[in-house]
């Protein structure tokens, strides 16, 4: 599956400035963006359900742009599930089935066979109004995976659920998407949803891909600031610094860089808050404000012109309005060029 | 509290009762009258007490003046015309609700402003392209001219109902490779049948109520129930107890329609009201 050079416009913007993925066989693929970054376009078009711009979409090697959704053998789980209100559950998981033809009895195989991977197999004759959010759910991934499609399409399919059964559904949907072998192309503004999920997550940021890789490649390596300030929560710090020598000079203080630099520079850098310690010299702070969530503590500090955040397994010996110092090693640095925002 | 509620609500049943009986008392007055006689009819002072007769209803039923063909041409021109209206006015409703196409504004604008036009003006105009097309007085060129406007209405009532049902909804039918026309029958359509129930009774009822088109282009051939009612009130006497029969059983389908269909007729109208399956 690839998308090469994708363009799209609505009248004067722009929402896509030329999209390329390849996305392999098997893999669970994530969209991963802020809203408006151009994530649920991209899915659209891969569906079929919007016209490109400019560029290809390209499956198994054919070339599918020109082809309507229907023709493409993609299976989409909405937002909203998008069930069909006045059929019963069977129904509405048949219906695929039914629009190509099949025998009544091989589409009530199929959908209970569906029904059944996915734990519904006692609901099939209630209608959608009469199932939780949850069940609803369900059953729009039953209907999507009962025609056995060559790619399964998500956008956003677990943002209507609560908390807890977002995380319940979030490790089936896992299970499922392997026992299947299937591959997927999955949306979300969640980055936790994203770094659980994914085998690969593109980065998508004002209409363009920003980064695309393994969670644990954007987490530890983002090749943009924009992406750094994006994965993580807390995000990363980032703190404008004088990249000389093998020394960081951030709010006046010199702190160790990663590597030395080739010339003396502006430049972002970029630290976790899990990154972040107190120590006795550093970038001066104040303590703001000290979250203790249980199992960690997350504590504000007011450095001049920028708020750094901490992330600790413990509450910090220090309290509210403190003076304290705050260092981190030379390996936890992530610096980027102040004007483009790659990383160096 | 509770005095005060109680006399609230004595005064809002007291203002309900009274819009009732301003509904109410044509209907009956015209139900009495209809089993009066004619000498009945004319007494001063009214007659509160009489003796009911059938001889009315016989008479618009079976008698001279029997008016039972202009049912069967009213019943011919309303269904006529509602089943045309439908079959257009389906497919116009959900391209103006959910296609995007050049000049969609002004083409909804036109299906409105077709309806701000006074009928009156249009009777004479209607009236010389019927003749000169040998159209006058028949059940063909009566239908075609209350197409003109039970179409607009039914395209305008059912554009709101179209555009209700959720977009992903019909994606996903496209998904699910049932092209637009399936999708169409399959899923939007079942869940505008309210909608669709309700234009199709209104516009019947407008058809079989109109009566000034029918009266000026129609004839003896094609002559409505409205228009034989009228033939009832002539110069020299006015039947009052045969206007009255004819009235109640003119109404009888009338009646029984909203009776039958109430339920889908208040929903229908309220539609939008309360947001179940929201719109994006």
């Amino acid at each position: 599956m690839r998308l090469e050079g994708i363009v799209k416009r609505h009248g004067v913007t722009t929402v896509l400035h030329g999209v390329d993925l390849a996305i392999e066989p098997g893999e669970f693929f994530v969209l991963l963006g802020p809203s408006g970054s151009g994530k649920t376009t991209t899915l659209r078009i891969l569906a079929g359900l919007e016209a490109v711009s400019a560029g290809r979409v390209l499956m198994d090697g054919a070339d599918v742009t020109l082809q309507e959704p229907g023709e493409r053998d993609v299976a989409m789980v909405f937002q909203s599930y998008a069930l069909y209100p006045h059929m019963t559950v069977a129904q509405n998981i048949g219906f695929p089935l039914k629009m190509v033809g099949t025998d009544p009895a091989a589409i009530a195989r199929a959908v209970a066979d569906a029904a059944a991977k996915v734990d519904i197999g006692h609901l099939l004759t209630r209608t959608p109004g009469q199932l939780s959010g949850g069940q609803q759910q369900r059953v729009a991934l039953a209907r999507a995976i009962v025609r056995q499609p060559r790619l399964f399409l998500l956008d956003e399919p677990l943002s209507n659920l609560d908390a807890k059964l977002r995380l319940e559904t979030r490790l089936e949907l896992h299970r499922l998407q392997r026992s299947l072998g299937a591959t997927a192309v999955y949306v979300t503004h969640d980055q936790e949803e994203a770094m659980t999920l994914a085998d690969r997550i593109a980065v998508f940021m004002d209409g363009r891909i920003a980064q695309v890789g393994t969670p644990r490649e954007v987490f530890t390596r983002p090749q943009t600031v924009d992406v750094a300030g994006f994965i993580g929560t807390p995000p990363m710090n980032l703190l404008p610094a004088r990249w000389e020598g093998a020394t960081l000079a951030i709010e006046g203080e010199r702190l160790p860089a990663p590597t030395a630099a080739g010339a003396p520079r502006d430049v972002t850098v970029g630290v976790r808050p899990g990154d972040v310690r107190i120590a006795t010299a550093g970038i001066p702070a104040r303590v703001e404000r000290i979250e203790d969530l249980g199992d960690t503590a997350i504590t504000s500090f007011d450095a001049g012109t920028r708020l750094v955040k901490q992330k600790a397994d413990r509450v910090p010996e220090v309290r509210e309005g403190d003076s304290v110092r705050l260092a981190f090693g030379p390996e936890a640095a992530h610096i980027f060029d102040r004007a483009t925002g790659a990383r160096l | 509290m509770d005095r005060r509620r109680y006399w609230r609500r004595l005064a809002l049943a007291m203002l309900a009762g009274i819009g009732v009986a301003v509904w109410v008392f044509p209907v009956l007055w015209a139900l009495l009258t209809s089993f009066k006689t004619e000498r009945d009819v004319l007494a001063y002072p009214p007659v509160w007490f009489f003796e009911p007769t059938l001889a009315n209803y016989h008479e618009v039923l079976f008698g001279a003046s029997s008016i039972v063909p202009n049912l069967w041409s009213s019943f011919v021109v309303a269904t006529l015309t509602t089943a045309l209206t439908m079959l257009i006015a389906i497919p116009a409703a959900y391209a103006l609700g959910r296609l995007r196409y050049p000049a969609k504004r002004a083409s909804g604008f036109y299906v409105l402003g077709t309806q701000m036009l006074p009928p009156m003006g249009l009777i004479i105009p209607y009236y010389l392209v019927l003749q000169k097309l040998g159209a006058l007085d028949t059940y063909g060129g009566l239908t075609v001219i209350y197409l003109t406007f039970a179409l607009p209405f039914a395209v305008w009532l059912m554009v709101s109902y179209f555009e209700d049902v959720p977009f992903e909804m019909e994606e996903a039918a496209l998904l699910d490779r049932a092209g637009r026309l399936r999708a169409l029958w399959y899923v939007i359509l079942p869940q505008v049948r309210g909608g669709i129930a309700v234009t199709t009774i209104f516009v019947f009822l407008n058809a079989w109520n109109e009566f000034m088109f029918a009266v000026v282009l129609g004839g003896n051939r094609v002559r409505t129930v409205t228009v034989a009612m009228f033939n009832f009130i002539s110069v020299e006497q006015t039947q009052w107890a045969k206007v009255a029969a004819g009235a109640m059983l003119a109404m009888l389908p009338v009646i029984l329609i909203g009776f039958f269909a109430q339920r889908h007729i208040v929903k229908g109208l309220t539609v939008g009201a309360v947001k179940g399956g929201g719109r994006r």
